[in-house]
């Protein structure tokens, strides 16, 4: 089964499609697929068949979100715990995942047509390499692609992935790109893997898990979430319109909470600025408490060299993750 | 057309909130008065289970409050079923509407521990609770003389003051309650990752070594408490807004329409709810 699901909605879909699209619809949307194996078990089939359906489920799913104007999805395909299931199953979802990439390079001719980008968010490294190497040259192959963008969670976990920024900020401070005092919660978000996507809007996990499994934590805190009861591959174009409406009622009272937020942020940014520069006055200052409109620009001068700090660091953060995979994916070619 | 359909998804909208408002009037007139088993019907037919983005409590929503020290037979019932299923030791009372109620998330807090519950705490995300602390902790106090329960104090904790009030008479055994506010989320996580570049600033550590384990164990360190297992969600919003993000990694969350007059049994009700999930660990 394919990546891209070309076909189009009916009259019914189509009319409500347009109804919802009167309203506020979510930009990037999150989904926990769960309950392939339930449904495999409801119907008695294979638990492979199962992880199959899901995924020919993803790309329709893929499509309804681009009929409703949803350019952004990520989707929880295998978690780090996932690797404590049993061998054979791992080594299945393993296995369907190259099929899955090779495919996907197969269509990449489709995937240019769309301008679909795929980026895959997680610890690489824990997989087996010809994984790895498949997965590098998927990513590359579409990366400058930019009309719509699927995140593919593999070898992922939420707490995995903050810790992980922290140690890039970390590798940072070593490299003398930053100062441990820029650390801030602005920065550790540049840091995570979706450091290139905007926060989702939305959050979907279906087959009735009332968690978040360690997905997105620090991502979501002010996102709508959807439980629905419906098992992932029996996922259908009526229950994402449910997930949006939800949404769509959510969406006044989390503007504003997320503005609150984003008001303390600066708050705090500006904080954290005065404290450096009353450090930095105390040590070099020739010890008489400079006037207010002098320490105003001093703050000021100095938030400007932080940001010059901040962004050649994440350039450079950029250039290593974007290396390791363009020499991943050369790996592949020879191989 | 596009005119014709912003009138339709605006019409749509004013059915959903008209929807919303009736059940909540129905629900809080069937709270004052509990009518016969058809007028409990009716209410389960007006609750908006498709609206409501977090599944709601099992049995026992939107029966009649408890009074307080009457009754005690069908309470002690109650506690009786709820210590047989799996009980949290943390809940999290996640508070999403406004104005809040100091007395109901007092009662709220007191019936956790009275059922067992060792960890409380309590958020919004303004962080009103926090502001407010003594206030919050007045009508705990209150509640649990009215209530009559004999167990001793229960300890009162602040997050994120560097350590817990009254630390020196910790017991054991004896619950404890934590009022938290947005400060407590991100906000410790950055501080914890500035704390740890500044080691490595001056050298004490590396970047190779910050793993999730110690991380965590950091976290844990500045705050003194287990993951919550449940957290229970009054309010209209479907959003956890803040909540102790890295904390929440396999908290199951249950949503109750509102906070305000919240009723012993709606309580349960979510505990009940935590009882019947079944956590997979990834398996």
């Amino acid at each position: 089964m394919s990546w891209i699901r070309e076909g189009e909605l009916n009259l019914i879909e189509r009319l409500s499609a347009n109804i919802l699209k009167a309203g506020p619809v979510p930009k990037h949307v999150a989904f926990i697929m769960d309950g392939n194996r339930r449904f495999a078990r409801k119907k008695h089939v294979d638990r492979q068949e199962g992880h199959s359906q899901g995924f020919n489920k993803l790309a329709e799913t893929l499509r309804w979100c681009l009929q409703l104007d949803i350019p952004e999805v990520t989707v929880y395909a295998f978690s780090i715990e996932n690797f404590n299931r049993s061998r054979e199953e791992v080594d299945g979802l393993m296995e369907l995942a190259k099929l899955k990439f090779l495919r996907l390079l197969d269509e990449r001719e489709k995937l240019e047509k769309h301008g679909v980008c795929i980026r895959v968010l997680g610890d690489l490294t824990l997989l087996p390499l010809d994984l790895q190497q498949l997965i590098a040259k998927a990513v590359v192959a579409t990366r400058e692609h930019n009309r719509c963008f699927l995140n593919v969670c593999f070898a992922y976990t939420s707490r995995h992935e903050m810790a992980n920024a922290v140690r890039e900020m970390a590798w940072g401070v070593e490299q003398g790109l930053i100062k441990a005092s820029d650390v801030s919660e602005a920065l550790l978000s540049e840091c995570l893997y979706s450091s290139n996507s905007p926060n989702p809007d939305l959050l979907i996990r279906t087959s009735g898990e009332v968690r978040l499994s360690d997905f997105l934590l620090w991502q979501t805190s002010h996102s709508c979430l959807v439980f629905q009861s419906v098992l992932w591959p029996e996922y259908s174009f009526w229950n994402l319109c449910d997930a949006v409406i939800q949404y769509q009622c959510n969406h006044a009272s989390i503007t504003k909470a997320r503005e609150l937020h984003q008001d303390e942020q600066r708050r705090q940014q500006l904080e954290a600025d005065h404290a450096c520069v009353a450090e930095l006055l105390h040590h070099h200052g020739n010890g008489k408490p400079a006037d207010a409109p002098r320490r105003q620009e001093a703050v000021t001068e100095y938030g400007v060299r932080r940001e010059a700090r901040v962004k050649d660091f994440l350039d450079a953060l950029r250039n290593k993750r974007d290396s390791f995979l363009t020499e991943l994916a050369s790996q592949a070619t020879v191989a | 057309m596009a005119l014709v359909y912003e009138l339709v998804w605006r019409l749509l909208h004013v059915l959903l909130h008209v929807h919303r408002t009736l059940a909540t009037s129905v629900r809080a007139l069937l709270r004052t008065w509990r009518g016969p088993a058809w007028r409990r019907a009716l209410a389960a037919l007006l609750t908006p289970a498709a609206l409501a983005g977090f599944p709601g409590p099992g049995p026992g929503t939107g029966r009649r409050k408890l009074p307080p020290g009457e009754d005690e037979g069908e309470r002690d019932r109650s506690r009786r079923r709820v210590r047989a299923e799996k009980l949290p030791l943390h809940v999290g009372l996640l508070v999403v509407e406004e104005p809040p109620s100091y007395t109901d998330v007092a009662n709220l807090v007191v019936w956790c521990m009275a059922v067992g519950v060792s960890y409380v705490s309590v958020y919004d995300n303004h962080g009103v609770f926090r502001k407010n602390d003594t206030l919050l902790l007045e009508q705990i106090v209150r509640q649990q003389d009215r209530l009559g329960l004999d167990e001793p104090k229960y300890n009162v904790g602040f997050l994120s003051n560097g350590n817990t009030v009254h630390q020196d008479q910790i017991v054991p055994c004896q619950p404890v309650v934590k009022i938290l506010s947005p400060e407590d989320g991100k906000h410790s996580i950055v501080q914890a990752a500035l704390h740890l570049c500044r080691t490595v600033e001056q050298k004490e550590r590396t970047s190779k070594d910050i793993d999730v384990p110690m991380f965590d164990a950091l976290l844990r360190e500045s705050k003194n408490i287990p993951d919550p297992e449940l957290v229970v969600k009054f309010g209209p919003v479907d959003s956890t807004l803040g909540f102790l993000p890295w904390h929440i990694r396999l908290t199951e969350i249950v949503s109750l329409p509102s906070h305000i007059d919240v009723s012993y049994e709606d309580l349960l009700g979510a505990l009940q709810r935590y009882a019947t999930c079944e956590q997979r660990q990834g398996k």
